[in-house]
């Protein structure tokens, strides 16, 4: 007999074998209990994402009115710094409602497969928006430093002290020490998707192999 | 209207939840992992409740959401740390068939379906609940073919655990 048949036979005569059978009662209250699924610290993590580069975005217009002037001349004109602010307002709105679709294509009755693929379409959004989030917190922080040491007075006042070779090196580490915070949030990010998504992912590509 | 609703789901899992209980018992290894699972498994198929429309039987579609929550949704809590072996589980043989070798068997059978994956798992709980393998491809989103080749070698897996 085949071991997979001793063990069918067994396990399917064994309905009354769950001493833990539950009542009307106790199944009443689990109904309610909060889900504790992936998907649900998933949203949560999303969702503290896009607060986090929103109010970091919006940071100049909540600041003091110094900070603001101060920005202001750095960008040349106040414009510019309201069209920059507008623009990403706009690509957060968008990241929002790609998200919420994505959300709502995750059905628990849908396929095994299909389900894995729906949660990782939705990480992946969130992927791309930090990748956007980083690049565009990079590029601010380049554009600051540019403006700080060439249009802000007294810092250029200092810095004209500065030989070319001294002005060189400082820029470069100013940039390097950038870069190097940006690459820290991304392997942070890494690190909390990697833990989260690594039993599905490792299903995932368990059932993808099948299809090879 | 909801009050019927949670009425009827309700009456329909206690009669069924042997089907959750089960996929359970193959995805965790101790008492509290089960309970934890089992919670998880009632919330989501409580929420996807309204949405079932009674085209699929109530036990057919409780398999899928069950093991969607236990092979991607589930996320195993704190306390599931502290783990009990599952040789510590007793299996329930009728007296009069009683058979110590067949005993030790099922024992061990158990024991090495328990070091399958999570999707060998999958495959195994839904040929041991006797489905077809339309079904089972369906379930796991793979094709009918590659479910079969599939248990082939989760067949001779199983075969190699217990003979090496």
């Amino acid at each position: 007999m085949d071991e997979l048949d001793l063990l069918k036979k067994d396990w399917q005569s064994d309905d009354s074998r769950n001493e833990t059978k539950l009542s009307v009662k106790e199944i009443y209250p689990m109904m309610h209990k909060k889900s504790s699924s992936i998907v649900k610290t998933l949203f949560y993590i999303s969702i503290a994402e896009l607060l986090f580069w929103l109010v970091l975005n919006l940071y100049p217009y909540f600041a003091s009115d110094k900070y603001r002037e101060e920005l202001a001349v750095m960008y040349g004109n106040s414009t510019m710094l309201l069209a920059l602010s507008i623009l990403s307002s706009l690509v957060i709105v968008v990241f929002v409602f790609l998200l919420f679709k994505s959300y709502k294509s995750i059905s628990v009755t849908d396929s095994a497969k299909k389900l894995m693929e729906n949660i990782l379409n939705t990480r992946k959004i969130i992927k791309y928006y930090v990748i956007y989030s980083l690049v565009m917190a990079f590029v601010s922080v380049i554009i600051g430093i540019y403006y700080t040491l060439y249009h802000n007075p007294e810092v250029s006042k200092q810095f004209a002290e500065f030989s070319d070779k001294q002005m060189f090196v400082a820029t470069t580490l100013m940039v390097l020490f950038t870069l190097v915070f940006i690459l820290v949030f991304w392997l942070f990010y890494r690190i909390i998707y990697g833990i989260l998504l690594k039993r599905l992912n490792r299903n995932y590509n368990e059932l993808k192999k099948l299809e090879v | 209207m909801n009050k019927e609703l949670e009425q009827n789901f309700v009456e329909l899992l206690e009669k069924h939840q042997n089907i959750v209980h089960k996929v359970c018992r193959l995805y965790t290894n101790n008492q509290d992992a089960h309970n934890d699972l089992f919670q998880e498994i009632t919330i989501q198929l409580w929420k996807a409740y309204p949405k079932f429309r009674g085209e699929a039987k109530f036990s057919t579609w409780m398999y899928r959401v069950g093991l969607n929550t236990a092979i991607t949704l589930y996320r195993k809590s704190k306390r599931n740390i502290k783990t009990q072996g599952f040789e510590s589980v007793s299996f329930k043989i009728k007296a009069v068939d009683y058979d110590d070798t067949e005993e030790q068997q099922l024992k061990l059978l158990y024991k090495a379906v328990h070091q399958l994956n999570d999707i060998e798992k999958a495959l195994v709980f839904l040929y041991l609940e006797d489905k077809n393998y339309s079904e089972i491809s369906e379930t796991l989103g793979i094709s009918e073919v590659n479910a079969r080749v599939k248990m082939n070698r989760v067949k001779k897996k199983l075969k190699t655990i217990l003979n090496p």
